[in-house]
């Protein structure tokens, strides 16, 4: 005859019965203190500080006014940059002397022929070091002979039409 | 302070907050014994659960300062007990001996004890300290997360709901467990009984 449902229930209950000897409960206290104490000594001040400080950042509540405080503020700061009282950056290029002197500075590239080729094939022979220029700028431009690509969802794709569906 | 005049959990947790070792002291008195069952059953050895004993009100007492009182203090400290000693019983895995507490001598006079062996059970023929090695040696046949669940609602009482709580597992999963769990307790009790 197997164990049923209620007799196993009745012989786990049983189990309440494997208790420690009598007074177990409180020497162990005691063994939690001295075991209290000893951790307080070997741990250094700057471990129980950073420990308070976790545990104090557990319990660390934001204020229910910080909330409307830091709505505040930002409309404040909404309000001052949209109606133009105060702007971060400010546009200096566009007034007549800034053009001019746009127009006077050297152009980036002055040579085609001192472009710098980024192919490997240059005729060093044929450039021209006394007019170049720290400023002069390697330029990548579009290729004129290359239709333009695009990608899309990882695969290149070109305005050519595609005979593979 | 006799255990009548003591204050509610509440009002020790926090004077414990505020530095009043004592008011921890009373929470130990008041829940050590049911800590260390649950241990105990769960580890089905004495020394392991005596260090785990105080480890876990060790552990009550470094982070009480973050106990809010969102759930009581009983849910909490069990819910602290469960979690070590399920991370203990994995780590140890099969390295451990059954070290048997002794049966109090009231099992005797324990009516449910009384009804099993006096009626024709399983369990008539056997006697009391084969019974209580059989049922643990039973028991650690289980995974430890099906031990938790019984000794949670079969040997200390608790309600599924409860349970739930301290496990933080839907009451559904607390009531298969245990369906699963009886199951195979049944089954190993069967293969006892026929050797």
């Amino acid at each position: 005859m197997m164990l049923d449902e209620q007799q196993l229930q009745k012989l786990l209950r049983l189990k309440k019965f494997e208790q420690p000897p009598p007074g177990y409960f409180d020497r162990t206290l005691n063994e939690f203190h001295r075991r209290q104490r000893e951790e307080l000594l070997r741990r250094s001040a700057v471990q129980i500080w950073f420990e308070r400080f976790v545990s104090g950042l557990w319990s660390f509540r934001v204020p229910t006014y910080a909330y409307g405080a830091a709505f505040g503020a930002f409309l404040v700061a909404a309000t001052i940059v949209g109606s133009g009282v105060w702007a971060p950056y400010t546009e200096t290029i566009g007034t007549s002397s800034d053009l001019a002197r746009v127009a006077s500075s050297p152009p980036a590239i002055e040579l085609s022929s001192n472009r710098l080729a980024l192919n490997g094939n240059v005729d060093w022979s044929k450039f021209d070091r006394s007019s170049a220029s720290p400023r002069v700028v390697p330029v990548l431009g579009p290729s004129q002979s290359a239709l333009p690509r695009y990608v899309l969802d990882g695969r290149p794709v070109s305005y050519e039409a595609s005979f593979s569906f | 302070m006799d255990d009548q005049n003591l204050p509610d959990d509440e009002t020790l947790v926090r004077l414990t907050q505020n530095g009043d070792t004592r008011a921890f002291d009373h929470l130990w008195q008041k829940y050590s014994p049911r800590i260390y069952s649950l241990i105990y059953n769960m580890t089905a050895n004495h020394e392991d659960a005596n260090d785990l004993l105080l480890e876990v009100f060790a552990k009550a007492y470094r982070s009480i300062n973050g106990f809010r009182g969102k759930s009581s203090f009983y849910t909490w400290i069990h819910a602290i007990a469960v979690n070590m000693t399920i991370n203990f019983v994995k780590k140890r895995g099969r390295r451990f001996q059954l070290s048997l507490d002794d049966l109090d001598a009231n099992v005797q006079n324990d009516k449910e004890f009384i009804d099993l062996t006096a009626a024709n059970t399983p369990v008539r023929e056997v006697d009391l300290s084969e019974l209580q090695h059989r049922l643990n040696e039973a028991m650690m046949k289980l995974s430890v997360e099906h031990r938790a669940v019984v000794t949670m609602f079969d040997i200390q009482g608790m309600a599924h709901a409860e349970i739930a709580k301290i496990l933080g597992i839907p009451e559904a999963t607390v009531r298969s467990r245990l369906f699963y769990a009886h199951r195979q307790l049944q089954n190993y009790l069967e293969e006892f009984r026929k050797k």
